[in-house]
């Protein structure tokens, strides 16, 4: 009897598992795993933007197109011509017909409309993401003046392109550069300001001695400068708003050059030759107090900080040969992060930390490229007669560097390149154009 | 503290006693049949041996047939025929002298062996049965499709629901009216398609949380969806209305009925879903889905951090092999912060509806298969491309 119950018992316990195992492997989602995707634009679709008032049309449609441009620019989204519109927006609250929209595959639509009043704009936008059938985000304003209509174009991207991304939009704002005129033997160069994308090129001095190496504060509001003024190369501070400059105090018979500002916009670092020797030291701007913080017999230049400001990274060639190092913000060891073949330069940490940008110069050519913080996963981008100082784009994504070309004749150009090494273009100058230095996102 | 110990020890104790003792394993005792043992005298014997003559060469007559009714054993047969031939001469010594009838004993399998041989001819054809009975496995995939051969049937009259239409209203011209409603009844299977689908998109949250659940109860999900509204009021009411009154049973049974009919003309809804359950997809059509989705998985505009992001996305799939867009969403995510998860499932979700919108190739006997999809887009791949 008892036998009969355990056999009992045993039976049910096997036939419960076995059903339960069962079940588990006929029911239930079927689950696949993606690991291969494609790459390719995103496409968008930007009808142009109302015109709220009778005098906006045309900055409506000048609006559209800018914004159209900065998200055409980036690589990473595509425009759909108008005449591939099925459907158009009558007014910005008018309901959006998603069946056209996907019928052409505009994956993205982005309306806006326009308003001018006197010296007033104000321009609102919508993005929708047309196959989710719903808008993305919500809906924004902004006002300005209307010699401002460009920036305000710019915001409207940089939204767009951060709301689709997930990362920080980098169309609102400026580069510094140095801008050339003139054969090789006489080169005539400038510093001059611009908005990201080439337009509204100012200069900001004059052509009667060479300048070199701007960099923007990390607000925006001054450029750090190296020229020959004096004869010497000497660290000049200016202020991009009043254009008034001031120089750095240095010593007599010594070479100062390659200055870089520490995020809390109120430390310098630089380099300083004297004696064939060449050190980095730390000035503080209001007190011009500085601070060696290397001394190697060696060169150690082209310094640059990481975005938390606690440490340093430049060239140096101690090992014999031009390589990289990063030592901590107040000086002391540095460890070695390139190992690469050729020669390695003009290091510049990502504003996101994650990346160092450097110059790279290897069997006769240079290269833009970038490494880890630790000097793994090194890739190089570009690849050209000579490349060389990059600069990072506000949101850590786009690098722009100066590309020159080969010959008596060759011109110095800027051009831009996505950190993936695809989308490199050329970013358009009135003039030759070198030595760029990216802004923030301006407020 | 030690009286636990001791109670343990001594049930213990007991308890392996009465297994060794208690013929607990014992098998129960085997019926034992009797059989009575007498002492025979030697004409007995001799008697019994005689007799026993005439039987054997019955047998040997017996033998004969069973090899032509057994064709290819002729390999086989001798082998056997040679074991008795070596078992008759070891048990044959006793009556030696009158062996030689035993001596014909080998002999009985020869005669069958020349007999094979002549239905040899014959015997091709059997062989060809014989064949049939190798490929028995194969024979049951036969069956099997012939199972669910009935729910394709009824997936095929949905697509030509509509387009019968036109081919009724042809047949039908002298009524006018009625050919246009009479076409309609013939698309009672499409409305319960439509059903199939709504009930789909409607609760398509509902399905994809209750998904796990459903899996401890497979088969019976479909069938009991359909059967708890019908068939088993019917027992229940039968049960007792036998104890109440013949009458009553004799009305709720035709209640039951009416009601078995028309939740039979309203369940086509129930059972599109559940009818092709099917086999799990093979490996070919899930790579072939992947690939699909695959295609349309566009990560270009994707921040680094949602390249870093792995999400789980559910859909739920409609027959036609097209996703329900409301149904999608993200069931989990790892590697990324919250904005970053919601900017790959995006991508995800583009991916799921762009390729999606004409329908993805799945087999629709298998429709219960992949009537709810958990898809992992995992970017790793495609960080550094």
């Amino acid at each position: 009897m008892i036998q009969r119950a355990l056999t009992l018992c045993l039976a049910m316990a096997m036939a419960a598992t076995g059903a339960g195992f069962a079940s588990a492997q006929s029911q239930g989602p079927l689950r696949i795993e993606i690991t291969e995707g494609v790459i390719e634009p995103l496409p968008f679709a930007v009808p142009q933007f109302e015109a709220e008032t009778a005098g906006s049309a045309e900055m409506a449609a000048q609006i559209s197109r800018v914004v159209a441009a900065d998200l055409s620019g980036t690589g990473l989204f595509r425009e759909l011509p108008a005449t591939a519109f099925i459907s158009t927006v009558g007014s910005f609250g008018a309901p959006v017909q998603y069946a056209d929209w996907k019928a052409i595959n505009a994956q993205a639509l982005i309306t806006g409309a326009v308003n001018v009043q006197g010296n007033t704009l104000n321009v609102k936008f919508r993005l929708y993401d047309v196959f989710a059938g719903s808008e993305l985000g919500s809906g924004l304003q902004f006002s300005g003046t209307v010699d401002g209509w460009r920036r305000m174009a710019h915001k409207v991207s940089d939204a767009v392109y951060s709301r689709i991304t997930g990362e920080g939009g980098y169309f609102d704002s400026r580069v510094v550069f140095v801008s050339e005129t003139g054969p090789k033997d006489a080169r005539q160069k400038r510093l001059a300001i611009m908005d990201y994308d080439g337009a509204g090129v100012q200069y900001l001095t004059d052509s009667r001695s060479i300048v070199l190496a701007p960099r923007f504060s990390p607000s925006g509001d001054r450029v750090l400068y190296t020229s020959y003024e004096s004869g010497f190369p000497r660290i000049y501070l200016l202020d991009v708003g009043s254009v008034q400059r001031r120089a750095l105090d240095s010593q007599d018979g010594t070479m100062s050059f390659a200055p870089r500002f520490a995020p809390n916009g109120q430390t310098v670092v630089y380099s300083i030759s004297q004696g064939g020797n060449t050190d980095i030291f730390a000035m503080d701007v209001n007190s011009q107090q500085a601070v060696r913080l290397t001394s190697a017999p060696s060169i150690e230049t082209a310094p640059s900080y990481s975005p938390d400001g606690t440490q340093i990274v430049f060239e140096s060639d101690r090992s014999g040969s031009q390589q990289l190092y990063v030592m901590p913000a107040s000086g002391g060891e540095a460890r070695r992060i390139s190992f690469g073949e050729g020669r390695y330069g003009t290091p510049v940490w990502s504003p996101r930390g994650d990346l160092i940008a450097f110059t790279k110069q290897n069997n006769g050519r240079f290269h833009i490229g970038v490494m880890r913080t630790d000097g793994s996963e090194e890739r190089l981008l570009t690849a050209s007669f000579l490349d060389e100082g990059p600069t990072w784009a506000p949101n850590g994504r786009v690098i722009m560097f100066t590309r020159e070309t080969q010959g008596a004749g060759g011109q110095s150009a800027l051009y831009s390149v996505d950190i993936s090494g695809r989308n490199l273009r050329p970013v358009p100058t009135p003039d030759g154009a070198s030595d760029p230095s990216w802004s923030p996102l301006q407020k | 503290m030690h009286a636990g110990h001791y109670i343990s020890g001594v049930g213990h104790l007991a308890l392996i006693g009465w297994l060794l003792l208690g013929d607990v394993f014992a098998a129960e005792p085997l019926p034992i049949d009797m059989t009575p043992v007498s002492v025979i005298s030697q004409a007995e014997y001799e008697a019994m041996m005689a007799a026993q003559t005439g039987p054997q060469s019955v047998t040997e007559v017996a033998q004969p047939a069973a090899p032509q009714e057994a064709p290819q054993a002729p390999d086989v047969s001798p082998a056997t025929d040679q074991a008795t031939a070596q078992t008759a001469p070891a048990q044959s010594p006793t009556p030696p002298a009158e062996v030689p009838p035993q001596a014909a004993e080998p002999a009985p399998p020869q005669p069958p062996r020349a007999d094979v041989s002549d239905t040899a001819p014959v015997l091709p054809e059997p062989p060809s049965e014989v064949a049939v009975l190798v490929p028995d496995v194969s024979d049951r995939p036969v069956p099997r499709a012939s199972e669910r051969v009935a729910p394709e049937p009824v997936a095929q009259p949905e697509p030509e629901a509509t387009p019968d239409e036109v081919a009724q209203e042809a047949i039908a011209p002298s009524t006018e009216g009625e050919a246009v409603e009479e076409p309609r009844e013939a698309t009672a299977p499409e409305a319960a398609a439509t059903e199939i689908v709504t009930e789909a998109e409607k609760p398509a949250a509902a399905p994809r949380q209750s998904s796990r659940p459903p899996s401890r109860r497979p088969d019976p999900l479909p069938e009991t969806a359909r059967v708890e509204d019908t068939t088993p009021a019917q027992p229940t009411a039968a049960a007792p209305e036998p104890a109440a009154a013949p009458a009553a049973q004799a009305d709720k049974s035709a209640i039951n009925d009416a009601l078995a009919e028309a939740l039979g003309a309203a369940t086509p809804s129930a059972p599109a879903p559940a009818a092709p359950q099917g086999p799990p997809l093979t490996s070919g059509e899930r790579e072939a889905l992947r690939v699909a989705v695959s295609s349309c998985w566009n990560v270009g505009s994707l921040s680094s951090e949602a390249l870093r992001t792995i999400v789980v996305v559910s859909v739920g799939m409609q027959p036609d092999g097209k996703p329900i867009n409301a149904s999608i969403r993200l069931a989990s995510s790892s590697g990324g912060s919250e904005g970053a998860a919601r900017q790959a499932f995006e991508a995800a979700r583009r991916a799921i509806i762009l390729c999606g919108s004409k329908g993805f190739d799945l087999p629709q006997e298998k429709f219960g298969q992949w009537q709810d999809i958990e898809i992992t887009f995992n970017p790793e791949r495609m960080r550094n491309k």
